[in-house]
């Protein structure tokens, strides 16, 4: 280990070592000298006799060196300047295998820190992995249960595991300063938060417990962004007074622009203590988090807890029976849906089969050099290196490539997750959770290592282990005697086949993701969404409803509001129809499992959208029932189970029968809920935008779910964006906590839950643009280096009296027999993803287009043939020979 | 002719000898080199080229640390100082080279 410590110096201080070494043996040869002068030698003499005496200097530095460093590692840095000349050596190959190498680095690089940063997030946090979540996930219901109030208050005393359990509640409240009103994302949160981020005030103070005290007098902290923009930076901030909805809140102190625990907030006040009475099942819905203590991991603390609710199942339950407690790193407490998780993986898959596909071209080019170096690995063997040290040299020139083409391709990826962030963020329209940076993660350094040398691999490696494979010796014999040239051995006209057949496949599938998002946006809704406005409403709860029956006060509450909105709204001259539901068409429809009376189905029913809505939707939506009855008043009572089916449902779960007077419930799940009651279906409304299971969704009476929101969807005549102000200043003035959010024209709802896929889409088009350039280029190279190397063979042919025509037929033949199994191999897979898998046909366009670049590709085949073959016919025979042999 | 003996015909025996002569003293390469002639009479005259390797070899095993200083005739040079291991290291060696030389000299004897 010392040893290895050392040998570290000297290579971080190699210069002064050899210094040192120099001038010590330039005093041992000064010395010597003396020595002869004092035996009565002239200086000149003496100085010779010296330089005898000592023996070489240059095998005495050598050999102090080798001491020092390690043969192999000798030998690999001389490998590596090699490389690196032979990148000065061969520019074009450089040029485009570096590019493309870097390209694929880069998109591969950033593709897996988008996925790493939305899936396994790492907190910047000082030891920010300790950090968790703790939720109660629902079994019965397959989601996380909200109102747990009631189980933070209980972990925070009973988990020993975890330290600092603390909560925060998220809301919205309007914020009132002397420049107007803006809604503001407010975390209502234990000071613990502030303890467990470990983030110091930029002004101020941070939350503390003194605060949460009932008595406390209303404080609020504000995020740097905040004070800038609001409070123009004013120094003396601290102290002065905010409306927060309808109360007045002191600001103590003010986070730096980093801090945005919990998510990406700006705004915190303190969760009152009273958050901590609250019975089973009761209160507000907290985000609950905690740090594992010193010696705990995930795993012992998941145990305990789990320990703990079964305590309390045992204990409420009615309450607690189904719910399983979970303990999560703390960023997958805000994932999203797990079906945009696919999504990512699957990209994430295509972006890794980009950089292979990229490395096999640029084995194909690289081959093609090795091939040329053949005569100098055969001597080099012949000389005594083994298979494995020029193997090992050749990994190290590609290295160098893959080295060079890794730093590019990183300097580009960190341009690009730029760029995506700033984007999504845009998008999105609010700020990205904290944890979300330009930066690449440690993890992804380590990938992008991983991927340099596996390229590396594929690159340098595989085409060295092809060319000093079996037959070396006879290799040995043609380069020497002048044998002809060489082809394509099967390995490599595989890769070629697969590489074709890929490159068919890339803008296929670009092709295919277009128009499905295309087909996502423009889904038809069944009505014309472009003359609706849409808006979601809320309200602020200025206290945290303190029992469910003070929850149900305040939804009682919100509906009487927006329903006097609605009436508002329905005197407006502008506007012909009103109505709500809990989910506007054309946007994602939660997904509930059903049985049918009378049509025996497995045991865990068919998958159908839901929808809650108001009496008239079906009338305001001018998408009158197709037979039975619309919803009536009366079905708005409670205990009235009714539900009105689409088409879809009609067609797929009943093979149009008549729905009309069945009855459905909700299926039982086996051990975890029992069914629930039966509902008649009154009626079969058209497809209407149910996003999910293929559009196969009821529709039931919004009466009183308790949804703290509820939207909106109102028929106006002339253009639905100029209604947008009109619409929000009748919401201030039925209530002026009434919040107004995503305000837009009702056809461009939805839109959000296409960006992933419209982001997928745009990468795709320009990844398969590249790998296409890539192809035709890899193809082209590496087609007209074997051509050229056969020079020798058409001089012999054209020498034996062969035509022209016939001697490009001859040498073209296996060239676009390997590029034809190769577009044919693509077209199959096509087909069998695409066609087999999506039931999706190419429309002609698509088709053409497929078509025109299987035939491009062909072309450029066919013109590497060509262009090195005129060029050997047009020398003489005789001097083809001589040159070549 | 004084017949030449060089280091070649047992190697390693330089990684015994450079830490014996400095197990009195601290010395540089120079001084090394002459004491090593002066000992053996003349017999051992080591080349540069197999001193300086030996004693960064020595240096990297840690038998040995340098430090630079003032020669006798004032010039700045390199000192060459036992280290304990290496102490402890020259006992070891000697040892196992005296049960060498014991058993050639058997073999030779026999």
């Amino acid at each position: 280990m010392r040893q290895l410590l050392r040998r570290l110096q000297h290579a971080f201080r190699f210069r002064r070592f050899a210094r040192d070494l120099d001038e010590e043996m330039r005093f041992h040869l000064d010395m010597k000298r003396q020595e002869f002068e004092a035996a009565g030698l002239d200086r000149s003499k003496a100085d010779n006799a010296a330089k005898r005496a000592m023996g070489s200097l240059l095998d005495a530095r050598q050999g102090a060196r080798d001491i020092w460093v390690w043969p192999w590692v000798q030998g690999l840095s001389m490998d590596f300047k090699l490389g690196l000349r032979m990148l000065i050596k061969y520019p074009g190959l450089t040029m485009v295998g570096g590019a493309a190498m870097a390209f694929g680095i880069a998109a591969g690089v950033a593709g897996f820190e988008i996925l790493t940063q939305m899936l396994d997030p790492t907190l910047p946090l000082d030891q920010g992995h300790r950090i968790v979540g703790l939720r109660n996930w629902d079994a019965a219901r397959d989601r996380p249960s909200p109102h747990n109030a009631y189980d933070f208050a209980s972990w925070r005393e009973e988990l020993e595991q975890i330290d600092d359990v603390g909560a925060v509640a998220l809301s919205e409240r309007n914020l009132t300063t002397d420049d107007g009103t803006e809604p503001v994302g407010v975390a209502e949160m234990t000071a613990s938060g502030f303890r467990i981020a470990a983030a110091a005030p930029l002004l101020g103070r941070t939350l503390i417990e003194g605060d949460e005290t009932l008595s406390a007098p209303p404080v609020a902290v504000i995020g740097e962004a905040l004070w800038r923009r609001r409070f123009f930076a004013d120094p003396r901030i601290v102290g002065r007074t905010v409306r927060l909805g309808k109360e007045l809140r002191t600001i103590v102190g003010v986070m730096p622009e980093s801090f945005g625990f919990p998510l990406a907030h700006s705004f915190w006040i303190p969760l009152r203590r009273d958050v901590l009475d609250y019975g089973p099942g009761e209160g507000p819905s907290l985000v609950i988090f905690g740090r594992l203590s010193s010696d705990a991991t995930l795993e012992q603390a998941q145990a305990e807890l789990a320990m703990v609710g079964r305590r309390r199942a045992a204990d409420s339950p009615e309450t607690h029976e189904f719910l399983r407690g979970q303990v999560v790193p703390y960023g997958k407490l805000f994932l999203e849906p797990r079906d945009s998780w696919r999504g990512l993986a699957l990209a994430n898959t295509f972006l890794v089969a980009l950089v292979v596909l990229i490395c096999a071209n640029v084995a194909l080019l690289i081959f093609a050099r090795a091939e040329a170096r053949r005569t100098e690995i055969a001597i080099r063997n012949a000389l005594g290196a083994s298979r494995r040290r020029i193997v090992l040299q050749l990994f190290v020139e590609a290295l160098a490539l893959s080295g060079l083409a890794a730093a590019v391709g990183l300097a580009a990826a960190r341009v690009a997750l730029h760029s995506f962030w700033s984007m999504r963020e845009a998008d999105l329209g609010r700020p990205l959770p904290f944890w979300i940076s330009d930066g690449l993660a440690p993890t992804t350094q380590i990938y992008a290592v991983a991927l340099t040398v596996v390229g590396a691999m594929i690159i340098g490696a595989l085409p060295a282990l092809n060319a000093t494979g079996r037959g070396r010796q006879a290799q040995l014999r043609h380069s020497t005697a002048g044998g002809g040239g060489f082809r394509f051995g099967g390995i490599w006209t595989a890769v070629t086949v697969i590489q074709v057949a890929v490159t068919v496949m890339f803008p296929a599938t670009a092709f295919f993701f277009q128009r499905w998002v295309v087909e996502g946006l423009t889904r038809d809704v069944g009505f014309r969404a472009e003359q609706f406005i849409s808006a979601r409403l809320a309200m602020d709860a200025e206290t945290l409803p303190s029992s469910s029956k003070e929850g149900v006060q305040f939804h009682t509450q919100f509906r009487s509001t927006y329903q006097d909105l609605g009436r508002r709204l329905e005197s407006e001259p502008g506007v012909t129809a009103v109505t709500f539901t809990d989910t506007l068409p054309g946007t994602l429809h939660a997904a509930e499992r059903y049985e049918i009376e009378g049509i025996p189905v497995s045991e865990l029913g068919r998958e159908a959208r839901l929808a809650f809505v108001d009496v008239d939707f079906f009338s305001a939506l001018e998408a009158p029932i197709l037979s039975g009855r619309s919803f009536e008043l009366a079905d708005f009572e409670s205990d009235s189970e009714v539900a009105i089916v689409n088409e879809s449902f009609v067609n797929q779960l009943l093979q149009g029968r008549n729905p009309v007077g069945r009855r459905i419930r909700r299926a039982a799940l086996p051990n975890v809920r029992s069914p629930g009651p039966w509902m008649e279906i009154v009626g079969v409304a058209r497809n209407l935008g149910m996003v999910g299971s293929d559009g196969v969704g009821l529709y039931r009476p919004l009466t009183s779910i308790s949804s703290p929101s509820v939207e909106v969807a109102v028929h106006v005549k002339g253009t639905p964006a100029s209604f947008a102000a009109r619409l929000r200043s009748l919401a201030s003035e039925v209530d002026p906590t009434l919040r107004v959010h995503d305000l837009m024209p009702l056809d461009e709802v939805g839109a959000d839950l296409w960006l992933e896929s419209r982001y997928l889409s745009r990468v795709l088009a320009v990844l398969s643009g590249v790998a296409l350039l890539l192809s035709l280029t890899t193809i082209y190279a590496t087609m007209a280096f074997t051509v050229a190397q056969r020079t020798r063979e058409i001089g012999v042919r054209v020498a034996l009296g062969a035509d022209r025509g016939h001697v490009i037929a001859v040498i073209a033949r296996r060239p676009l027999t390997q590029i034809s199994l190769g577009i044919v191999a693509g077209g199959w897979l096509v087909a069998l993803v695409f066609v087999g898998l999506f039931q999706s046909v190419p429309n002609l366009t698509e088709a053409v287009l497929i078509g025109a670049y299987s035939v491009l590709m062909m072309g450029v085949c066919l013109l590497a043939c060509v262009v090195p073959t005129q060029r050997a016919l047009r020398l003489e025979p005789n001097e083809v020979l001589r040159v070549e042999g | 002719m004084r017949e030449r003996t060089s280091t070649e015909t047992l190697p390693g025996t330089l990684d015994l000898l450079i830490p014996k002569v400095l197990s009195r003293d601290s010395m540089h390469g120079y001084g090394i080199a002459q004491r090593l002639k002066g000992l053996s009479e003349d017999v051992l005259q080591v080349g540069e080229s197999s001193l300086y390797p030996a004693l960064q070899r020595l240096l990297l095993r840690g038998w040995v640390q340098s430090k630079w200083g003032v020669s006798d005739n004032n010039r700045r040079a390199r000192y060459y100082r036992l280290t304990e291991v290496g102490r402890k290291q020259l006992a070891r060696e000697r040892r196992d080279f005296d049960r060498l030389i014991v058993a050639i000299q058997r073999v030779l004897e026999a």
